[in-house]
C-alpha cells in the first residue's frame, strides 16, 4: 500500500487525522471534561465508600487520652486496619466542645458521671463510637479489676469474640462493581464518541468533494485503514489517560487496594477494548461513506450503534449463565468481561475466547467495511441504504 | 501519450460515455470541449480512475494503465474540494506525501508552488478563510504539487476572472514539460480557442472531431477577406471558381472553390485597388457548430 518513496499511505490518512482531532478544541475540552468528571467521581467516592478514616478526638484529661489510645487497638481488631485515632488535649470542656463545634475533631471523649461521655456534633460516626465503647469499657473493667483484686484476664475469660473472614476481599465488591460499570461507560462514551468522529470525517470528505482527489490518488481502502488506525490510537490514548488518571487517584484517595485487584482486569480491558473498537470503527467509516450529508449520518449509524447497545443491554438483564456467554461475544466482551474479571473466578480459557472471538469480528467487519467503503465513497451527494451497499458493484477502478 | 480507446460507461441504460477514443499528446494542451452533458466529465473520471467504465481502456503509451502510474496524475475535478480547515500549508504537503513525497521534499514543494501563486503570506491560513479566487488557485497547486505525470483538469478556469486564467495559463506553461499531456475541459471556446494545440469535440457521449487545433481550423474550404481601396464588391458575385458568402461595400468574404488565391488576386486587382487580401482561418466555434449539428 506504499509509493514507492514515502511513508504508506494509511499512516499519512491516520497523521491527519491525528492531527486534525488534537487541534480541534471541542475534542480537547471533551476530553478535558471527562477527566474533570473522573476526578469528580473519585473524590465523591472516596468520600461515601472505602477507604481510610481518620479521626482526631479531643480529650481533657489524661484518663480519656489513654481510653483514645486504646480505641485504635480496638478499631484495628474491627478490620479497618487503616484507620487511626488520635487524641488531642484542650484545656477544658468549653474548648473541647468548640473543637467539636468547629469540625477541627470529629468528637470529643470527656468524663462524666462515673464513666465517660462522647460528645459529636450532630452525629458521632459510628465504628468511632464502637471503638470508643470498646476502649472505655476495657479500661473500666481493668479498673474494676484492679480494686476488686481480681485478675482481668479472670474476669475476660471466655468473653473473646474474633474475626474470620471467608471471603476478605467482598467488601470491596461495591466498588469493584463501580469499576465494572466504569469500564462499560468508558467504552460506551469512547466507542460512540470516536465511532461518530469517524463516520463524520468520512462524510465531511464526501461533502467537501476532496475525496473525489483523495480516490486518484490513493487507493480507498487504505484511507479506510488509515482513518480507523488514526482514531483507534486516538480512543487508545483517551482510555489509557483515563484509567490512569483512575488508578492514580485511587491510589491518592487511601483506595490503593483496589487499584491492585483491578490491575490485571485493566490490562485485559486496553486489549479489549482496541479490538473492539477496530472491529466496530469500519462500521462507523461505512456509515460515513453512505451518508450524503452530516444529517443522514443518524440513520446510517444506526447499526453501529445498536451493536454497541443491544448486546449489553441484554447482558444485564439477562440470567448470569446467559451474561457470562455474552461476556465471551465480540464487543460487549469489552464492556463486560474486565468487569468479571476484576471481580475474579473468570477461567482463563473465557478470556480467550473472548479475545477471540473479537479479533474474528474485527477481521470480518473491517474486510466487509472495506468492500461496502470502496462502493459507496464516491456516491457523493445522495444516502445510500445498507441493502442498495450490499447490491451494489463496484464502481472505482 | 495518454490514449483512450473505445471507453464506454452506462448508467443504467442510458450510455454516458460512447465509446470514445483521443489521444492526449505530451507536451500540449488539448481541450475538451462538448455541452452540459456531453461525457467530459464522466470520461475525464474515468481516466483518473475514480470511475470505472464498463468497456474501453486508458493507455499510457500504448499500455494499460497501471494502478502506480495512474496515480501519479494530476487530477482537478470538477466539483473543487479540499479540506476546509485545514491550512493552506498542510494541505499541500499531505497531497504531495500521498503522492510519495519525502515530508521535507513536500514541504519544499509546497513553498515553491505557494510562492509561485502569489499565496506565501497565506500559507498557515485555513483554506476555507481564503478568497474564492484564492481557493481555486490552492485546487491548482493540489493537481500540480507532486509534480504529475499527466494532467487531468475538469473546467480548471470555470469561475476565474481573466487575469487569474492568464496567471493560471502562465503557471501551467512552466509547470508543465514536454513530457506532460495536459488535458482540460472547458465549455469557454474562445479560451480553448486560445491555449489549446489540440481539442477533442464530444457530443452525447461521443468524439465528433479530434486533432491538432490548427489543422482542423485549416481544414476545409479555404476563405478569404477582400478589402477594396473604394468600390463595391458586388461584382465578385459573377467570377467563377469563387462563392461569395458575404459582401458588403467595399468588403468580401469568399470561398475559393477551384481558384488559386493568386489568381483571385489577379482578377481583382485588374479591376480595383486591393487594401486587404487574407486568409480567414475558421473560428472554433464554428468548427464546433458543424461538429456537433
Amino acid at each position: 500500500m506504499s509509493t514507492s518513496t514515502g511513508t504508506p499511505v494509511w499512516r499519512l490518512v491516520a497523521e491527519r487525522e491525528l492531527r486534525t482531532k488534537l487541534r480541534d478544541k471541542t475534542f480537547l475540552a471533551g476530553i478535558a471534561f471527562s477527566l474533570v468528571l473522573l476526578v469528580v467521581a473519585l473524590v465523591v467516592s472516596s468520600f461515601v465508600g472505602g477507604g481510610s478514616d481518620d479521626y482526631d478526638v479531643a480529650v481533657t484529661d489524661q484518663g480519656s487520652s489513654q481510653v483514645v489510645e486504646q480505641a485504635q487497638t480496638a478499631l484495628r481488631a474491627t478490620g479497618s486496619t487503616d484507620d487511626t485515632v488520635a487524641s488531642r488535649s484542650f484545656d477544658d470542656v468549653s474548648a473541647a466542645e468548640a473543637a467539636v463545634r468547629d469540625g477541627d475533631v470529629d468528637a470529643a471523649l470527656l468524663p462524666a458521671g462515673d464513666g465517660y461521655e462522647v460528645v459529636g456534633n450532630d452525629e458521632v460516626d459510628s465504628s468511632l463510637r464502637t471503638a470508643l465503647a470498646t476502649a472505655v469499657s476495657k479500661s473500666a473493667l481493668a479498673s474494676n479489676a484492679a480494686e476488686a483484686g481480681v485478675e482481668v484476664s479472670a474476669l475476660q475469660q471466655g468473653t473473646g469474640l474474633e474475626q474470620r473472614l471467608l471471603d476478605p476481599e467482598a467488601d470491596q465488591s461495591g466498588a469493584l462493581q463501580g469499576v465494572a460499570f466504569g469500564f462499560v461507560i468508558i467504552f460506551f462514551v469512547t466507542a460512540l464518541g470516536f465511532g461518530m468522529s469517524i463516520a463524520q470525517s468520512v462524510v465531511q470528505e464526501k461533502e467537501s468533494r476532496v475525496v473525489e482527489i483523495l480516490a486518484a490518488a490513493v487507493p480507498i481502502r487504505a484511507m479506510l485503514w488509515g482513518k480507523i488506525a488514526g482514531n483507534t490510537a486516538l480512543a487508545l490514548g483517551q482510555v489509557v489517560l483515563l484509567v490512569a488518571v483512575a488508578m492514580v487517584g485511587l491510589n491518592l484517595t487511601g483506595q490503593g487496594g483496589l487499584v491492585a485487584s483491578v490491575g490485571p482486569a485493566v490490562g485485559w480491558y486496553v486489549a479489549l477494548f482496541v479490538l473492539g473498537f477496530v472491529a466496530l470503527a469500519s462500521l462507523w467509516s461505512v456509515a460515513g461513506a453512505m451518508a450524503g450529508s452530516q444529517q443522514d449520518l443518524q440513520s446510517t449509524t444506526l447499526p453501529a450503534q445498536m451493536i454497541l447497545l443491544i448486546p449489553y443491554m441484554v447482558s444485564i438483564f439477562a440470567s448470569d449463565k446467559v451474561s457470562e456467554i455474552m461476556s465471551m461475544l465480540p464487543i460487549v466482551s469489552t464492556m463486560t468481561m474486565p468487569g468479571r474479571i476484576a471481580q475474579g473466578g473468570v477461567p482463563l480459557w473465557q478470556i480467550g475466547v473472548a479475545v477471540l472471538t473479537t479479533v474474528v469480528a474485527a477481521i470480518v467487519f473491517v474486510r466487509i467495511g472495506t468492500r461496502l467503503y470502496e462502493r459507496t465513497l464516491l456516491q457523493t451527494g445522495r444516502k445510500i441504504g445498507y441493502r442498495e451497499a450490499f447490491h451494489m458493484t463496484d464502481t472505482a477502478g | 501519450m495518454l490514449s483512450v480507446t473505445s471507453l464506454t460507461r452506462r448508467f443504467g441504460d442510458r450510455t454516458a460515455v460512447d465509446a470514445v477514443t483521443f489521444d492526449v499528446r505530451p507536451g500540449r494542451l488539448t481541450g475538451f470541449v462538448g455541452a452540459n452533458g456531453a461525457g467530459k466529465t464522466t470520461t475525464m473520471r474515468m481516466i483518473v480512475g475514480v470511475l470505472g467504465p464498463t468497456s474501453g481502456d486508458v493507455l499510457w503509451h500504448g499500455s494499460p494503465l497501471t494502478r502506480e502510474q495512474r496515480r501519479s496524475f494530476g487530477y482537478m475535478p470538477e466539483e473543487r474540494g479540499l479540506y476546509p480547515k485545514m491550512t493552506v500549508l498542510d494541505q499541500l504537503v499531505f497531497f504531495a506525501r500521498l503522492h510519495g513525497f519525502s515530508a521535507p521534499d513536500a514541504d519544499r514543494r509546497a513553498h515553491e508552488l505557494l510562492e509561485r501563486l502569489g499565496l506565501s503570506e497565506r500559507t498557515g491560513d485555513v483554506l476555507e478563510t481564503l478568497s474564492l479566487g484564492n481557493q481555486q488557485r490552492v485546487q491548482i497547486a493540489a493537481a500540480l504539487v507532486h509534480r504529475p505525470m499527466a494532467l487531468v483538469l475538469d473546467e480548471p478556469f470555470s469561475g476565474l476572472d481573466p487575469i487569474a486564467v492568464d496567471s493560471m495559463v502562465g503557471l501551467l506553461r512552466e509547470e508543465v514539460t514536454a513530457e506532460v499531456p495536459v488535458l482540460f475541459s472547458s465549455h469557454q471556446l474562445d479560451l480553448v480557442e486560445r491555449l489549446c494545440d489540440d481539442v477533442v469535440i464530444l457530443s452525447e457521449g461521443r468524439v465528433v472531431t479530434a486533432g491538432d487545433a490548427d489543422a482542423l481550423r485549416r481544414e476545409g474550404p479555404v476563405r478569404y477577406r477582400i478589402r477594396l481601396a473604394e468600390g463595391d464588391c458586388g461584382w465578385l458575385r459573377e467570377l467563377d471558381g469563387i462563392r461569395v458568402l458575404d459582401a458588403e461595400g467595399s468588403t468580401a468574404l469568399v470561398e475559393l472553390d477551384d481558384l488559386a488565391p493568386a489568381d483571385l488576386l489577379t482578377a481583382v486587382h485588374a479591376k480595383h485597388a486591393v487594401t486587404e487580401f487574407a486568409p480567414v482561418v475558421r473560428p472554433l466555434s464554428e468548427i464546433y457548430k458543424e461538429s456537433i449539428a
